[in-house]
């Protein structure tokens, strides 16, 4: 009993730990990510989880009215499915529920391009995507 | 084996004849409950009945080959040569009536032999009827390969008004069993249970032996090679509906947020609208690089509801100009809906009126049988 209960504890840990970094293809576009906000601004020193959280719970005004934030189709908890407007489910967007998510570049790019436009009015910076990675990769 | 053990040899009932033969009298029951069953469901169920529908249809066909065949070669009062119909007949007949008598029949007087005929040929043209609508419209059955929407549609007007004299026809043949028990003291209704009715005084007619035998003969071959017929041409495609499969960047893209509406329930004009907007998507951002988009607006016009003849097709061709991008705007989908509440598209199983699939099974295929429309339960008024 006491065996298991310890081994139990050492792989939920172990799983925690593995899902609180990056995999490969997501690190490779927090990079790409970074590198770009770089060129933007030499001071850039690193993703902000926290800042990820605000863009991601934001009310917005400036974009489409029936798209007020990103939380309108993935709600506000990111371990749990969303659901879109015409009532298809969305995975959940953390990556610890969904380990692929922000692994293919176009596909992240192609949302990020028609989300924030839905939502803000306009793109997202790559800081901004960078950030709002870095705090799904938490999740 | 003849089917009249009829004449006087039972002591019991030494007054009574046969005089409608089992088979006759299983045909004629069997006849209620078919028509009944085909009638219900048509007239008074949702479409999802259709197979217990067709299923009674070809019931009623059946028997009615088989009455045919049994009015050539059944028994003495099942020939059709026994109750002929004519106009000097019938004049007779009512002329007697009239005198107050009458004559009496032991088979089917001129008005119910009128009856029979008519009953016979409007159920004979029912069947046809239905089989050349399911096969244009539903694009299912032996003759959907060969029959086009259009026909389908004539068809169905057709099936309808003679569903509708049937009825009347029906009343009628009610009423009359009912007057002639009354005018001839003699329970017709149980007479088709019991197949007796009380001899006549007078000479009867001289028997005819029943060929049984060879009715099934017939009967067996004829129903081998409608079988062998119809399950051989129901395997054929059908017409207007060609086998084309969503396009896999189609599947993947456009069917992201919603079912990726099959390219067949909208005409060219409202698929060029919608890709030509993407960015402003009903609310929605949802643009695509410009060879994607290329790709698939040509993929779409290739396959748009111009070139399909399927119900949904030939409904959601046109487009409502007030709304070009909804097949849900078209006036062919808000009259198909009409009996479908608001509360039910609003609710939160079905997801709004655009979640086809929600209640159509096979929407992803583009078919939308009547067999496979089915609202959640939770969502049910
Ligand atoms: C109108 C609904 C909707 C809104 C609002 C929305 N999203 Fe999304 N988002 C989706 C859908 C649908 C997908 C694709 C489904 C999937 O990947 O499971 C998606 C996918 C994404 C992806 C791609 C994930 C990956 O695996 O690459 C990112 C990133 C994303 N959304 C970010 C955002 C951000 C940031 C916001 C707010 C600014 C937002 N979304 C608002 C519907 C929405
Ligand atoms: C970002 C999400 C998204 C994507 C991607 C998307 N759609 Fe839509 N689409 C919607 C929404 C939201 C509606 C409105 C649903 C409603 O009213 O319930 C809609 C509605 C439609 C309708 C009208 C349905 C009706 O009510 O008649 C059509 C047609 C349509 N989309 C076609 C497409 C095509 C073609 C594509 C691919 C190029 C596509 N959509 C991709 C979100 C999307
Ligand atoms: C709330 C459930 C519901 C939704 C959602 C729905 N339908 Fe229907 N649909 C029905 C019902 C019920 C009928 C049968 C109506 C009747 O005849 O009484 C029907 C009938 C039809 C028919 C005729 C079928 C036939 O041959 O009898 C077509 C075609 C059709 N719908 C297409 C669509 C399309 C396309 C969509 C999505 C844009 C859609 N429907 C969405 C419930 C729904």
């Amino acid at each position: 009993m006491r065996m298991t209960l310890t081994a139990l504890a050492f792989l939920s840990a172990s799983a925690t730990l593995a899902v609180a970094a990056p995999g490969p293809a997501q690190q490779a576009q927090l990079d790409t990510y970074a590198t770009l906000a770089k060129a933007v601004d030499p001071a850039f020193a690193g993703f902000s989880a926290e800042h990820g959280k605000t863009l991601f719970l934001a009310k917005s005004t400036t974009g489409k009215p029936d798209t007020p934030s990103c939380t309108t189709c993935h709600t506000a908890d990111p371990t749990k499915p969303g659901q879109t407007r015409a009532g298809k489910a969305i995975g959940p967007m953390a990556i610890s529920m969904k380990a692929d998510r922000y692994s293919i570049p176009a596909e992240t790019e192609k949302w990020f391009g028609r989300n924030c436009d839905s939502v803000l009015g306009r793109a997202c910076t790559p800081l901004e995507k960078g950030d709002f990675i870095t705090f799904m990769v938490g999740q | 084996m003849s089917m009249d053990r009829s004449t006087s040899h039972e002591p019991l009932a030494p007054a009574r004849i046969i005089v409608w033969d089992r088979l006759v009298r299983i045909f004629h029951w069997g006849l209620v409950l078919a028509v009944t069953f085909a009638a219900a469901t048509g007239f008074l169920f949702p479409p999802n009945w259709l197979d217990i529908h067709v299923i009674s249809g070809a019931f009623v066909g059946c028997l009615i080959v088989f009455r045919v065949v049994w009015g050539w070669i059944g028994s003495t009062y099942a020939r059709f040569r026994s109750f002929p119909v004519s106009l000097a007949l019938l004049r007779q007949h009512v002329a007697d009536i009239a005198a107050g008598g009458g004559t009496r029949h032991l088979g089917h007087n001129q008005f119910g032999g009128l009856m029979v005929y008519g009953l016979l040929a409007i159920l004979a043209l029912l069947t046809i009827t239905g089989i050349v609508t399911l096969g244009g419209v539903v694009k299912q059955g032996p003759l959907a390969f060969a029959t086009s929407f259009a026909t389908g549609q004539s068809a169905r007007q057709i099936h309808e008004i003679l569903a509708i004299v049937t009825l009347l026809m029906l009343a009628a043949h009610l009423a009359g069993v009912a007057f002639e028990s009354w005018r001839s003291g003699e329970n017709l209704v149980r007479a088709m249970i019991t197949g007796r009715k009380a001899a006549p005084s007078g000479p009867v007619e001289p028997l005819a032996t029943a060929r049984p035998f060879l009715a099934a003969a017939i009967l067996t071959m004829l129903a081998a090679l409608v079988l062998t017929a119809t399950i051989h041409l129901s395997d054929l495609p059908a017409r207007g509906v060609p086998p084309v499969a969503l396009d896999p960047t189609y599947a993947k893209e456009c069917g992201s947020c919603h079912l990726a509406y099959p390219p067949s329930l909208a005409g060219a004009a409202t698929w060029s609208a919608v890709m030509a907007d993407l960015a402003n998507h009903f609310g929605e951002n949802a643009s695509l690089d410009i060879s994607t988009t290329t790709q698939l607006e040509n993929w779409l016009q290739a396959n748009s509801a111009e070139h399909w003849d399927t119900r949904a097709a030939n409904a959601f061709r046109i487009a409502n100009p007030a709304d070009p991008q909804r097949i849900t705007a078209t006036a062919s989908w808000v009259r198909l809906h009409q009996d479908v509440p608001d509360a039910v598209f609003k609710s939160a199983k079905v997801g709004g009126k655009s979640s086809c699939s929600a209640c159509h099974r096979d929407a992803a295929i583009g078919r939308f049988d009547p067999q496979q429309i089915s609202i959640p339960r939770e969502a049910r008024p």
